[in-house]
């Protein structure tokens, strides 16, 4: 449940975000960033529909491939289950 | 050019290793990387990783998920709660209501949602109904909550909080005679929010090595590498092997909503017992949406095994690093993800529910065994 998942933001509408990861769209809160300038384009790891840490286009990247691997490894494991 | 899994699995394996290590992670994000990677078999066999409290739903007070249900029965309230937490039974004769799955299919208004904004959108679509959000979670998922609340929340929503922090168990453990483990593994998320700094005690106090890690194998095979070094090298320090989200001081944001939300308190644990000063709960100002305050107590003290893991359930050791999933006699038996029998094998954070996902098909006395 503690798993944030990298997006990046599209467009920004007071604390309200709508956020892109994978081609998919979510509206994200940006009320825990309010310290932060959050800008279309930059990145944002989000938690439970809150985005929680601004961070970079490559961190977003790493994570990004992170969960890839982990989410290809769920898929074999439960291809041999 | 970042180093890659292999090269760190080489590093370890090269490592002048004598002695056994016991190294706890306390999230259920790594225990699950660990497993569907298959870390454990690839790593020397001197090196043991132990799953620990790294799971919320499984150590939610049996007596908060009975409100819950009794809530959603006899209120008529809509009962909104994260998916996890619907299957998670009480300890209830079998023809009674047992879990929120069950209430539902009994007619209570029960909803899982992903986000505490799902749950302000169903209050504001539905004003002619009370809408209780039953809020379990650590720091990261708290911390959101909190934003909700300190955002402002609709009349008719109100919050059945059971958030708990993660570090003051690790506390405990080390303050036992047992504790169990020789390094910790702190857990990303957590981090990212509190800041690693909360983790510090580890080191100075109980001299340990600590390493932030975040999700990804790299990660957490550089944060086993780290302490396995600080422990050969007999230097401890707290070290954070996921900087690229880790910052110092966490997210002073979402620690500010924290503050100006929520108090902490002395806290029960399912099966463990109370932990001090390990639970959220709302300050007074925000009691008019705190649900404990609202409704009735519908707890009744001398309901059997009240409080506690279900009949033949290990969970509370599984949660302490006790013994290992398949070490409960039920896994695999009696309990399996189709027939759950405690929260460990519902949860997709319970370390039980991870290592059965991760192919751990077979009980074992001592040694975890692995199906290939
Ligand atoms: S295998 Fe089932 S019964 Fe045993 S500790 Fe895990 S959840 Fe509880």
């Amino acid at each position: 449940m503690c798993l944030g998942i990298a997006m990046q933001v599209v467009a920004v509408d007071g604390y309200n975000a709508r956020c892109e990861a994978k081609g998919v769209q979510r509206e994200v809160s940006l009320f825990l960033l309010q310290e932060e300038l959050v800008q279309p384009g930059d990145h944002v790891l989000v938690h439970v529909g809150y985005a929680i840490q601004k961070i970079t286009a490559q961190e977003a990247r790493s994570t990004w491939e992170a969960l890839d691997e982990l989410l290809a490894l769920e898929d074999a494991q439960a291809a041999r289950a | 050019m970042p180093i890659s899994a292999q090269t760190w699995l080489q590093r370890l394996r090269e490592l002048p290793l004598s002695s056994k290590t016991r190294i706890m992670n306390v999230c259920g994000g790594h225990e699950r990387a660990i497993g569907m990677a298959g870390l454990r078999s690839a790593l020397p066999a001197s090196i043991e990783l132990i799953p620990g409290p790294g799971c919320p739903v499984c150590i939610c007070p049996e007596e908060d998920i009975y409100q819950a249900i009794q809530l959603a029965l006899h209120e008529r309230v809509i009962l909104v709660a994260f998916g996890d937490m619907l299957r998670v039974p009480v300890n209830v004769p079998k023809k009674e209501v047992r879990s929120l799955e069950q209430a539902r299919a009994a007619g209570a208004d029960v909803r899982p949602i992903a986000s505490p904004r799902e749950a302000v959108k169903i209050a504001r679509e539905q004003p002619e109904k009370s809408v209780v959000f039953f809020a379990a979670g650590f720091e990261t998922t708290i911390a959101p909550v909190a934003g909700m609340l300190a955002e402002g929340l609709p009349f008719n929503l109100s919050v059945l909080l059971a958030g708990r922090l993660t570090w003051p168990a690790v506390a405990m453990l080390l303050a036992s005679e047992a504790p169990g483990f020789d390094a910790l593994i702190a857990p990303g998320h957590v981090a990212t929010v509190m800041g690693p700094e909360e983790w510090r005690f580890v080191v100075e106090r109980h001299h340990l090595p600590a390493a932030v890690a975040g999700f990804s194998p790299v990660s957490l095979l550089a944060a086993t590498y780290s302490v396995l070094r600080q422990r050969l090298e007999g230097r401890v320090f707290l070290d954070n092997c996921y900087p690229e989200v880790v910052r110092p001081g966490g997210n002073p944001g979402a620690r500010r909503q924290l503050q100006a939300v929520m108090e902490i308190v002395d806290a029960n644990w399912r099966g463990v017992g109370i932990i001090p000063q390990s639970g959220f709960a709302l300050k007074a100002e925000f009691a008019a949406h705190d649900a404990r305050r609202l409704w009735p107590d519908y707890n009744d003290t001398a309901r059997k095994r009240a409080g506690q893991m279900p009949p033949g359930c290990d969970c509370a050791r599984v949660v302490l690093g006790k013994i290992y999933p398949n070490e409960c006699v039920l896994y695999g038996y009696a309990c399996t993800p189709r027939t759950p029998v405690g929260p460990c094998m519902v949860s997709d954070e319970g370390a039980c529910r991870i290592w059965w996902s991760s192919g751990v098909r077979e009980a074992a006395r001592t040694q975890p065994v692995v199906s290939s």
